[in-house]
């Protein structure tokens, strides 16, 4: 989840009051955060992802201002006409077609702020952005260019210009294979004939979107004047977080200035900060929460979430919703902000009135019987993973890997790279691990295999099997084979039969396969000593499993 | 060979060194048993003849309060005698009680007795005593005495003459008789020869077998006598698995709320597991470093075309629901990717999609899959708690209540409810518990109201109040492990020395 760092003196600025830590961290978690680490002069939270608004203390602050009741309802951004001009030029349309852009004139920045910004910018990169692909953002200092601005895009070999934070001047080209960020984000551009780039009217590179901006328009804690463009694949959720960055930066102390966007076929006057509409319906909201709200005390709540909301006929609210709240896109999300204006910790629990049985699932039961037995038998319970590998899984069991085997495709640690398809090389793998352990050792695991099978939709099913281990000096065929006929005994299991069978894992003439009602269901056996030295093993084992899908 | 234990041996000794016969008490002074030793050592040496007890009745005979004033001060007529004497032998009543210092209550015994006794005459017009000289001595008298200096007496060993007085002495209630059993033990023939021939130690047998019981022969062995107080030999019993136990306690909970437990697939579709539940397939978590993807089988199929037609919909544009949706172009191919379940929210909306009518109550503790590095808090394959009520009319409220029942039955009292997010709830909240043995506030369990764009592809039309948690976290916190990956070590060690109640 996103963090944010919320010092002290700064948040009390925007909240126009001052405020101790302690009522930060007492406040904070009813609207929703997550308090990560209390300092003496700052407070460190976590903030859901939906609510990218909270990626500035601006953002913050006007929730708590609510929360608290300091100020309530729909806070207000002006947008000045401005004159500037971003042309889009039709050659984008291929590689990144969209874009929206604004001035911020009059900034005060600081480093703080400065730092922020760049936060901010992460922040909608990854929620909304999903990591530059739908939206990237490029804030630049104005007053270093000269408009109109055209969006282009450009042969990879033709323009050069010097990244941000370099000395030299890079082609695009060289900046996807050589610079840290072109060969973090090239996969978004490199398979286009022509790359994207915003330029002034001289020429001069501001950004090359998604990958880097230039040098040339840095910003840092003197910059007043602030161009913001931000180009994407998703047209709403590049205006959406432009809403976010603007409102935020507007809090922060500059004035909101469009820039009209070109496009071949339409003109955009970016940014629009008209607030959205939804309906309420109050019984809706009281029925879901539980509650005999009425219409005033909803709307107060609603205003403590900073929206506004009139009524416009009987039990039915029109909601006003601020431009920077991008996640809200159902009626039921108002319901949120009802409950979390009204206050989460006024909500008292309740039970439901419905008077139902329980029952558990028939694998659970048939488990726990299995359980019943075989601890009675003397065995300890293990519980192991269901993915592994394959030379746990099939090598040291002297078993071939098949092509039946549910096989991962993306695993982070060799560890894991199938699905087991029986119990044993577990259990095995438990006596080479309690090696140090006195003897005998008996082990068993009931729980679930996974084989591929073409019947399902999922081409593959879980099937409940169980498995044992006796080791020790004298641990033989015979007494594996007593414990699983007073285990088929005790499950009440008929028509059962032991044939002799051959199977790599067990020494031949001492492994048999269980039958049940003609159906092959098990093996029992005595370990193959190579089995056995495969795990590092000195002591003979007892080993057996069955299906219990089929009995 | 008869064998003897050391308490029978040295009462043998001693009587021996008594002289054949003795009391018990005698025996227990000599010998230095315990009265509880002696006692069983004359009952198994009469069982086997080597000694006979000798049981007789006694009386015991001692002064009670008055008798012993009397012992000091004398019998009153006694005391009567002396203030006569010392007045000449002749004088009122009254002056021979002031003489003597006779207390009143005692004056009308002493007249009796001066009279039965013979000792002085009384003229009754007059009342004037008249004595010749200093009587002698009575066995009563006697008796009293003998009494005081030795605080007891055994009735039946007096002469003749001190029983009698003690029938007096009894009459003029200034004794307590007491009966008790003396008990005698004497050596027999046979307890002579043994201790004649010396008493002789027998080997000791330790294992008592079937043999032993079945012959008889037990008697004659000297079984050892153990050290009941060293450590036994260690054994394991067969066992649950720790975590096992947990889910089991678990589990119990839901079905003692009511709860039906559901099962469902673990490999499944990215449509059950994402789409279904509304997360967009441009989603971070269904990228490879969170989900595990799978190579074989690669693809599964979806169900019906119109439940897929509706869950397409409502991503791209919200459908019917009245959502703006996610905005996007849904795809299908994307939705049949086969992936190893990240929640078992999957197999509840499975369970809703086929289960509509309410009330719908069912849980489920079964393993999910993150596609993650394993650390001490992380694992890549653990297990999901989950419980959901599907039902009319209930609320935010009903979820905070059943949660709050839920961790109650866990020993959770304390619980608080903060506005939190999960993609597919709306609203949802986070629940925090107070544990009192690390005295801290925890997260455990997330939870909200199915959103209208989960439900209503499907045909819900009712709220689905949904909530779960990792189990792990809750295992450590009651076994106090504090590394999540020994927990499925399968440690012999730890599982065969774990209580089962904890």
């Amino acid at each position: 989840m996103p963090v944010i760092t919320l010092a002290k003196d700064r948040f009390s600025t925007f909240i126009g009051r001052p405020i101790t830590v302690e009522e930060m961290a007492k406040w904070l978690p009813w609207a929703g955060f997550d308090i990560e680490d209390v300092g003496p002069d700052y407070i460190k939270v976590e903030f859901n992802p939906n609510r990218i608004d909270f990626s500035s203390t601006a953002g913050v602050a006007r929730a708590f201002n609510g929360l608290r009741e300091w100020k309530t309802g729909l806070p207000k951004y002006e947008v000045a006409k401005g004159k500037v001009v971003l042309n889009v030029d039709p050659s984008v349309s291929e590689v990144r077609p969209y874009v929206l852009a604004a001035i911020i004139r009059n900034m005060r920045l600081d480093d703080d702020s400065v730092r922020e910004l760049m936060e901010m910018q992460e922040d909608l990169h990854w929620g909304v952005g999903r990591d530059r692909r739908k939206i990237s953002i490029g804030v630049h200092n104005m007053d270093v260019v000269q408009p109109p601005f055209s969006y282009v895009a450009s042969d990879p070999n033709a323009v050069r210009f010097i990244p941000l934070d370099k000395m030299e001047e890079m082609s695009l080209n060289e900046i996807l294979k050589k610079h840290e960020k072109g060969m973090a984000y090239s996969h978004l551009v490199d398979w286009a004939s022509k790359y994207p780039l915003i330029i002034d009217s001289q020429k001069r590179v501001l950004s090359f979107p998604p990958i880097i901006n230039g040098e040339l328009t840095k910003v840092d804690s003197h910059t007043q004047n602030l161009f913001i463009e931000i180009t994407g694949t998703d047209y709403n959720a590049i205006a959406r977080s432009l809403n976010v960055l603007v409102t935020a930066l507007s809090d922060m102390g500059g004035t909101i200035e469009s820039v009209r966007v070109n496009y071949p076929d339409r003109a955009v006057v970016s940014p629009n900060l008209t607030p959205q509409r939804m309906r309420l319906r109050i019984h809706y909201a009281n029925e879901l929460l539980g509650l005999k709200l009425s219409e005033s005390k909803v709307i107060q709540s609603l205003r403590k979430s900073r929206l506004d909301a009139k009524k416009i006929s009987k039990g039915v609210l029109q909601v006003l919703i601020p431009a920077y709240r991008i996640d809200i896109m159902h009626e039921i999300d108002l319901v949120e902000e009802v409950a979390i204006g009204y206050g989460y910790f006024r909500l008292k629990p309740t039970r439901p009135a419905t008077i139902t049985t329980g029952k558990q699932h028939s694998a659970s039961e048939k488990a726990n019987r299995v359980r019943q037995i075989m601890i009675g038998l003397g065995f300890i319970e293990a519980m192991n993973f269901i993915l592994t590998n394959e030379v746990a899984h099939y090598e040291k069991m002297r078993q071939k890997v098949g092509g039946m085997v549910v096989t991962l495709a993306n695993p982070v640690s060799t560890e894991n790279s199938i699905a087991r398809g029986e119990l044993l090389p577990s259990l095995m793998k438990n006596l080479a691990d309690n090696r140090h352990e006195s003897y005998t050792q008996r082990l068993f695991e009931v729980s679930d295999v996974i084989r591929i099978s073409g019947k399902t939709e999922t081409r593959s099913e879980r099937r409940l099997h169980m498995a044992g281990v006796c080791s020790h000096p004298t641990a033989n065929f015979t007494e594996i084979k007593s414990i699983v006929e007073a285990m088929l005994a005790d499950l009440n299991v008929k028509r059962w039969k032991v044939k002799a069978a051959r199977n790599p894992s067990f020494l031949e003439g001492r492994v048999a396969a269980i039958h049940v009602k003609g159906k092959k269901v098990g093996v029992l056996g005595e370990v193959h000593p190579e089995v056995i030295t495969n795990f590092e093993l000195e002591n003979p084992v007892g080993a057996f499993e069955i299906d219990l899908e089929e009995v | 060979m008869v064998e003897l234990r050391e308490h029978e041996q040295k009462t043998l000794l001693t009587l021996q060194k008594l002289e054949g016969r003795a009391p018990v008490d005698q025996i227990i002074k000599a010998s230095g048993l315990a009265h509880a030793a002696v006692m069983r050592a004359s009952l198994s040496l009469t069982m086997k003849k080597l000694t006979r007890v000798h049981e007789q009745k006694q009386t015991v005979i001692t002064l009670n309060e008055e008798g012993r004033y009397h012992a000091k001060k004398g019998l009153p007529e006694r005391r009567l005698i002396h203030g006569l004497l010392k007045l000449d032998g002749e004088a009122s009543v009254d002056e021979v009680v002031k003489k003597s210092a006779l207390e009143k209550k005692f004056l009308t015994i002493a007249l009796g007795w001066l009279r039965r006794k013979g000792w002085a005459t009384i003229e009754k017009k007059k009342q004037v005593l008249k004595a010749p000289k200093e009587p002698s001595i009575g066995v009563d008298e006697k008796l009293l005495s003998l009494l005081d200096q030795k605080g007891l007496l055994i009735v039946e060993r007096l002469n003749k003459q001190l029983q009698d007085a003690v029938s007096i002495l009894k009459r003029r209630k200034l004794v307590k008789m007491d009966e008790k059993t003396l008990r005698e033990l004497e050596l027999t023939e046979a307890g002579w020869k043994l201790v004649k021939q010396g008493i002789e130690i027998v080997k000791e047998v330790s294992q008592l077998t079937p043999e032993l019981i079945r012959t008889g022969n037990w008697r004659k062995v000297k079984l050892r006598r153990f050290d009941v107080t060293a450590p036994g030999p260690t054994i394991y019993p067969g066992k649950i698995h720790p975590v096992q136990q947990i889910i089991q306690r678990i589990r119990e909970i839901f079905l003692e709320m009511g709860f039906t437990e559901i099962r469902g697939p673990i490999v499944e579709t990215a449509f059950w597991n994402f789409d279904a539940l509304f997360q967009p397939q441009d989603h971070p978590a269904r990228e490879m470093q969170d989900t595990f993807y799978l190579a074989n089988p690669k693809e599964g199929k979806l169900p019906k075309r119109n439940i897929v037609d509706a869950v397409a919909k409502t991503h791209e544009n919200g459908w019917k629901t009245g959502s703006r949706g996610w905005e996007y172009t849904w795809s299908r191919d994307e939705a049949k990717r086969l992936v190893l379940r990240t929640h078992t929210t999957s197999v509840t909306i499975r369970h809703l999609a086929k289960h509509k009518e309410p009330p719908v109550k069912v849980f489920s503790v079964d393993r999910v899959y993150r596609n993650e590095k394993v650390d001490y808090k992380r694992l890549a394959e653990f297990h999901q708690i989950e419980g959901i009520i599907m039902d009319k009319k209930v609320t935010l409220r009903d979820l905070m209540g059943t949660l709050k029942e839920f961790y109650l039955k866990l020993g959770l009292k304390k619980v608080q409810f903060w506005p939190s997010y999960f993609p597919y709830t709306e609203p949802s909240a986070q629940s925090t518990v107070y544990v009192p043995k690390l005295k801290t506030w925890m997260e455990l369990c997330g939870m909200g109201i199915f959103r209208p764009e989960v439900v209503e592809p499907f045909g819900i039309k009712h709220p689905v109040l949904a909530w779960g948690g990792g189990l792990e976290r809750l295992i450590m916190l009651k076994l106090g492990v504090d590394d999540m990956r020994f927990l499925y070590k399968n440690d012999l060690g730890w599982i065969r020395r774990s209580p089962i109640c904890q």
